[in-house]
């Protein structure tokens, strides 16, 4: 990572924050953030938490917004019904609906300046390409839970559009949960075409006391993309915040999520599952930061590498002096799938007090040849066997996902074939 | 249905099959029994095809035809079915899309069209009560969680589904209760036919009463030592191996 990226940053910015809309973030906090993030320079390689992350897409990037684009849509995922479904291109809504009771979802575009104020609040430097989403965010999505909304519906679809020389899209989000809200959101990254594109997402969750967020989120870019995501979370006392990740798509893909559980007896459940297949990099960080007493943890990783892919998962759990009682679960697996591919798996604890439980368990490998042979003696054909146990491999993290329809959805995305198994487990 | 001859087998370096001999012809139900270690498995093993075993000499011909020149799947789609001894647990994997797709293959592979779902399941629910297996055992993971017996019961009720040709059975009787035992033995039973061979490998003379063997061989040390009517298997229950291993030396 050289100054020359960093100068060009500057530069990029300079030429591009006249245009910015203050109402999404109003022009000196995003100045403060383009500063910010070159005091501490982009990302490098040799920082512990970056090691799996394919940075080299960063010196090459432009930063700049890519221009709003009037082009069709292209098919998108099907919609779930009973959502309420927004499609952002390149970081900017192009469609909306009618939100459900109880619920605001607003485009910060049309907002008004004193929307442009919120910010991601992570003082970590794993989370600072927030920073360069703060500095160039061309449209936010901010959605508003009452407590009257009862398990209300939100689909989120950003799209990637534009190539990466006609610049960057910046999907931006910020959810926020009164006291006592449910809500379920279905978030997806998907993209078109054959071209470099670069995203650079950053979503906050806020949840009151005792609001429950179930929260999808779908990693499905095109080929040559390069996904940066940070998602930065606080929970308040009895809060629940449910968060599953599939990640597929995109050449290079790295998310960093770091949740705050500042309230007591705080839940956060974070399954995520990843394949990577040629030459695909799938990174994930993930803080779980326990700040209050009985707070709990679940995190599962699932992931899959074949071919030259990498698929790293690295997740940490912090258990701050405050937080007596505090419960913890981490189970890492990784599969091998090529001699080529490679899995990093970490599980990280770092304990600050007392009277904890915390069990973890990381383990990677190849497909078990018992269970291959098992299936090729019944005539299954070698792939499909191969396919029948990955599949069985991402169960643990699949298995969470509480929306048949969407469920179908990932099944059919992860192993083409496997939609029958589906269809038969739901005639018995 | 099935001809071994002069069967040499290796695992690691190290002979296990010794110049095995054992004709199987259709219609008929043969018992192999031995001591520990004496290369039953081996032999059901290299005859599904298993990997990780050399074959150094030898034939195997099922059906007329070369046998170790097909696949794994390939020999259970012509209709060769191991019943394992240890059989494998497959968390994640649908105990019954398992089945579906085993059936499929195997149709497909004869040129007819995949199985009609609702008549599929109608047939496994059948054969499941005839097994005495409860029906939530279908939408479990492979095997997961079953205990021993259930596990050597779901390996029947795949046959069962699948009717082989030639079934390998590698002590399906161990670790049976008495009335597991019964309700295996009538499983198996049902499939006996003019056109359907079965090889039992057993340790015990128990299973023979309830599934009448044509022919008894005993494998001691990587080859059968001896053949004979069931009452061979009666004479091992009474006098041990001990005395075919002195031969067999
Ligand atoms: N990988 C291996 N390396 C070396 N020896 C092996 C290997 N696998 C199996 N063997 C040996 O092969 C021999 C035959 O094993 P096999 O499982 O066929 O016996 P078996 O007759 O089925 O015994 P049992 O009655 O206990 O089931 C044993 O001595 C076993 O230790
Ligand atoms: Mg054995």
């Amino acid at each position: 990572m050289s100054a020359a990226v960093l100068t060009r940053l500057r530069d990029e910015y300079g030429a591009a924050r006249a245009a910015l809309p203050g109402s999404v973030i109003d022009a000196r906090r995003r100045s403060e953030a383009i500063e910010m993030l070159c005091a501490q320079g982009l990302p490098a390689g040799r920082e512990e938490n970056w090691r799996y992350t394919n940075l080299r897409i960063l010196d090459r990037a432009r930063f700049t917004p890519a221009q709003p684009s009037a082009e069709a849509l292209p098919p998108l995922p099907e919609p779930l019904s009973g959502f309420a479904r927004y499609v952002f291109v390149d970081g900017r809504l192009r469609s909306g609906a009618t939100a459900p009771h109880g619920v605001t979802v607003r485009s910060l575009l049309s907002g008004s300046a004193a929307d442009g104020t919120w910010r991601l609040a992570s003082e970590l430097p794993e989370a600072r390409l927030a920073l360069l989403n703060e500095a160039f965010a061309t449209d936010a999505a901010c959605i508003e839970v009452r407590s009257e909304a009862a398990g209300a519906g939100i689909e989120l679809v950003f799209l990637a559009a534009a190539g990466a020389d006609s610049g960057a899209s910046y999907p931006r989000v910020r959810l926020a949960l009164e006291s006592g809200a449910r809500l379920t959101v279905v978030e997806r990254h998907v993209g078109v075409g054959e071209a470099p594109t670069l995203v650079n997402s950053a979503v906050r969750v806020e949840l009151a006391p005792n609001a429950h967020l179930t929260h999808y989120r779908l990693q499905h870019c095109a080929a040559r993309t390069a996904w940066f995501d940070t998602l930065t979370a606080e929970l308040a006392a009895d809060a629940r915040y449910d968060l599953l990740a599939v990640g597929t798509g995109a050449l290079a893909s790295r998310s960093t999520v770091h949740a705050r559980l500042t309230g007591r007896a705080a839940q956060l459940a974070l399954s995520a599952a990843a394949l990577g297949a040629a030459q695909q990099s799938q990174d994930m960080y993930a803080l779980s930061e326990h700040l209050a007493a009985r707070t709990s943890t679940v995190q599962t990783f699932r992931g899959i590498a074949s071919d030259r892919s990498r698929v790293a998962f690295n997740g940490k759990i912090a258990v701050r002096e405050q937080a007596a009682g505090t419960d913890s679960r981490q189970s890492l697996r990784g599969l091998l799938d090529g001699a080529q591919a490679e899995i990093d798996l970490r599980p990280q604890l770092e304990i600050y007090t007392d009277e904890v439980r915390c069990s973890h368990g990381a383990t990677a490998g190849k497909l078990d040849e018992n269970m291959l042979f098992y299936l090729l003696s019944r005539g299954i054909a070698p792939e499909v066997a191969q396919h029948l146990l990955k599949w069985a491999f991402l169960e643990d993290v699949v298995a969470k996902i509480e929306l048949p329809q969407l469920r179908r959805q990932i099944e059919h995305g992860l192993v083409g074939r496997m939609s029958e198994a589906v269809a038969l487990k739901e005639l018995l | 249905m099935l001809t071994i001859e002069n069967l040499h087998a290796t695992v690691d370096g190290k002979e296990i099959l010794k110049g095995l001999e054992l004709t199987v012809p259709e219609g008929e139900v043969h018992a192999v029994m031995g001591p520990n270690g004496s290369g039953k498995s081996t032999l059901a093993h290299v005859l599904a095809g298993r990997p990780g075993y050399a074959i150094t000499a030898g034939t195997v011909r099922f059906k007329g035809r070369d046998l170790l020149a097909l696949s794994p799947e390939e020999r259970a789609r012509e209709g060769l079915f191991l019943g394992f001894q240890y059989p494998v647990e497959i968390p994640g994997v649908n105990n019954v899309y398992l089945l579906k797709a085993a059936v499929n293959a195997a149709r497909k592979h004869r040129g007819l069209p995949e199985v009609d779902a609702f008549e599929f399941l109608t047939l496994v629910r059948e054969k499941m009560r005839l097994m005495r297996m409860d029906e939530s055992m279908l939408s479990r993971g492979v095997n997961e969680g079953f205990s021993g017996g259930e596990k050597k019961r779901n390996e029947i009720l795949q046959m069962l589904v699948l009717e082989p040709a030639l079934a390998v059975l590698d002590e399906t009787d161990s670790g049976l209760d008495i009335d597991a035992l019964k309700v295996v033995a009538s499983g198996v039973n049902t499939l006996r036919a003019p056109n359907r061979s079965l090889v039992l490998v057993t340790h015990y003379q128990r299973l023979l009463e309830h599934i009448v063997p044509d022919r008894v061989h005993v494998l001691v040390n990587g080859r059968i030592v001896r053949s004979g009517d069931r009452t061979l298997a009666l004479e091992l229950e009474q006098r041990g191996y001990d005395w075919l291993i002195g031969e067999a030396a």
